[in-house]
């Protein structure tokens, strides 16, 4: 029986020994190593006293160890917590301090950062995989680890509803917070994944994410679970979009799960068209709205390929999917479908009643591959759910996305924004993201960015656009303003738009919204 | 000659002069973290604009620019 995520990888080993687990550059690992290499792992740890319980940090970049210290961490009966090593120093010193690690699973090619980390005067003792320049801290090196022999760690009661992973929020206002997530609920999301779209031990999971951001738990949860390959891109792959094309043709990729960026920049490449991608059977997306546009150009890439959009929050992974039936036709934003399997929703007014059928609302989502709350902040984790009494004292809790929703007759949900991405512009409702799509539609305009600041007279909220156009000057700020008038109200059209090359983006590939604001403000 | 050119552009106009940053030929310079994607852009144009040519898209790949020696190598291929 699985019910904790390790137990994927040791069913995967009996079962498929020899096929491909994960794969990222050179570096190939079968099932039987990397069931071998989290054992010795979780050896490792508990000689250095991780106990069950213990938060245990992962500060990779994209490396086959990064499956490794996953699985090796959760079978010490530990919790993982991915960092990013590129995040400033005192932003993963602070979630170490949050929630109290004192040992890090890393490798010596991340030294320069990890130095900056423990100058930044974090609490970590040991490091798993550092250099040995690390001063008082205590270095295990890989070597060591794997020269061990695992025998039987003692497994310990350990329940599926465990935590077994954080996953920190990047926090556009104030500090980040710590998504905690159990085995339970990671393995739903798996075995949604695998049931609805019935994946296999064939399939070869193209994987673009880093592992703290849960677009990455596809292939590093669900592939393990069919006994499939997780193909990793480098980093490399990662920032030259003609190798990450070469990358999915290479590997024969037929499941591939990412950010529409990457979709985009391997449009922008200039180099898709020369690939033969036909081995794609599934391309989903999620993170952010995949403009229709780039919808229609990416089909004829990926020719054998189901599109579907996915759609939810870290708190409660993906909660719906949209199964787009062919290219989307004309500019209107391309629906989130309905809530898949195992899964509950509401949509409901500022006053937390259901809206009549057509209303906008926000989305609540009740789910079985949902957060257990945010670490350490039980104030927070309650305003975070919408509870409904059942009967006597028997509760639902509803995660509250946040995100704006209308629904159509027939059930399929369409995303209109976050509630706090409207803003009023001398009195009127705006939505940020309606201005967006609209210039995302000209053909002229690769991306768009509608924020408001104070700026008027009395400081009163003012529209502002920013715009990358697809080369430069092909188009003017009063062409572009002219076409806005005749398709927005009057009140909805920024004062200006300025031009970029490129965007800020965020540790989650996000356009970086707040970076922009201080950027104009300065 | 190409390749210290190259070092010496990541450690002075990308790290602001560090004396203790080293850089060696095979470092692997964007899976240490020494340059992410926008300074890899930065140092490509960089290149593109001091030895006055462009780097076509498919060349925009890893084998070209994952280590110093590799652009190093690239650059003078190009300009051969």
């Amino acid at each position: 029986m699985i019910h904790l995520l390790q137990h994927a990888v040791f069913a995967a080993a009996a079962r498929y020994p020899r096929r491909e687990a994960f794969v990222c550059g050179t570096e190939r690992m079968t099932y039987a190593e990397l069931s071998r290499k989290v054992r010795q792992l979780a050896q490792t740890l508990r000689a250095q006293g991780v106990e069950p319980g213990d938060r245990v940090g992962i500060y990779l970049n994209r490396c086959v160890e990064t499956a490794v210290a996953i699985y090796g961490i959760l079978h010490a009966g530990g919790v993982y917590v991915p960092l990013n090593p590129k995040a400033p120093a005192t932003q993963n010193a602070y979630v170490i301090e949050d929630c109290g690690i004192d040992v890090l699973v890393s490798h010596p090619s991340q030294k320069r950062s990890l130095k900056a980390l423990m100058g930044a005067g974090s609490r970590v003792q040991k490091i798993i995989g550092g250099a040995k320049t690390d001063g008082r801290v205590r270095v295990t090196g890989w070597e060591t680890v794997f020269a061990d022999t695992p025998e039987g760690i003692a497994p310990g009661r350990r329940v599926e509803t465990d935590l077994a992973y954080i996953i920190y929020t990047s926090g556009s206002t104030g500090k980040p917070k710590g998504i905690m997530h159990s085995h339970a609920s990671g393995l739903a999301f798996a075995r949604n994944a695998a049931a609805r779209y019935d994946l296999s031990f064939e399939d070869r999971f193209g994987n673009h994410a880093p592992i703290y951001f849960d677009i990455s738990q596809l292939a590093y949860f669900a592939a393990p679970l069919v006994g499939g390959t997780a193909v990793i891109a480098t980093d490399a792959e990662t920032i030259f979009p003609a190798s990450l094309g070469r990358l999915m043709e290479r590997e024969r990729i037929t499941v591939w799960y990412s950010v529409p960026l990457a979709l985009v920049q391997l449009l922008n490449s200039g180099t898709a068209d020369t690939l033969v991608l036909d081995k794609v059977r599934y391309l989903f997306y999620a993170g952010e709205a995949l403009a229709p546009k780039y919808a229609r150009q990416l089909f004829p890439l990926f020719p054998g390929a189901q599109f579907g959009n996915w759609y939810g929050p870290a708190e409660t992974n993906v909660c719906t999917c949209y199964d787009l039936p062919g290219p989307p036709e004309g500019e209107a934003p391309i629906p989130i479908g309905d809530v898949w399997q195992n899964t509950d929703r509401l949509i409901v007014g500022a006053d937390d009643e259901k809206v009549s059928p057509g209303e906008t609302g926000e989305l609540l989502i009740r789910t079985t591959t949902q957060m257990l709350g945010y670490w350490n902040l039980p104030g927070r984790s309650a305003k975070a759910w919408f509870v409904r009494r059942v009967a006597g004292d028997l509760e639902q809790r509803f995660y509250r996305t946040g995100d704006l929703v209308r629904e159509e007759e027939n059930g399929c949900l369409h995303f209109l924004g976050r509630a706090d991405h409207q803003v009023k512009i001398r009195g009127y409702r705006v939505e940020l993201s309606a201005v967006e799509r609209l210039l995302l539609a000209s053909p002229a305009v690769r991306e768009a960015c509608a924020l408001a600041l104070s700026g008027g007279k009395d400081g009163a909220l003012q529209l502002t656009a920013l715009v990358i156009l697809q080369a430069p000057g092909i188009m003017t700020e009063k062409e572009l303003l002219a076409y806005l008038r005749d398709e927005l109200p009057w009140y909805a059209v920024p004062e200006t738009i300025l031009f970029r090359g490129h965007f800020p983006r965020t540790a989650t590939d996000k356009i970086d919204r707040s970076k922009l604001k201080s950027e104009l403000v300065a | 000659m190409m390749q210290q050119t190259i070092v010496d552009y990541i450690k002075n106009e990308i790290h602001g002069g560090d004396p203790e940053l080293e850089i060696e030929p095979e470092d692997d310079l964007l899976g240490s973290g020494l340059l992410g994607s926008m300074e890899m852009m930065r140092l490509v144009e960089h290149l593109e604009t001091t030895y006055d040519f462009r780097v076509a898209p498919q060349d925009m790949a890893i084998e070209n620019f994952m280590t110093v020696a590799a652009m190093a190598a690239y650059v003078e291929r190009v300009k051969a």
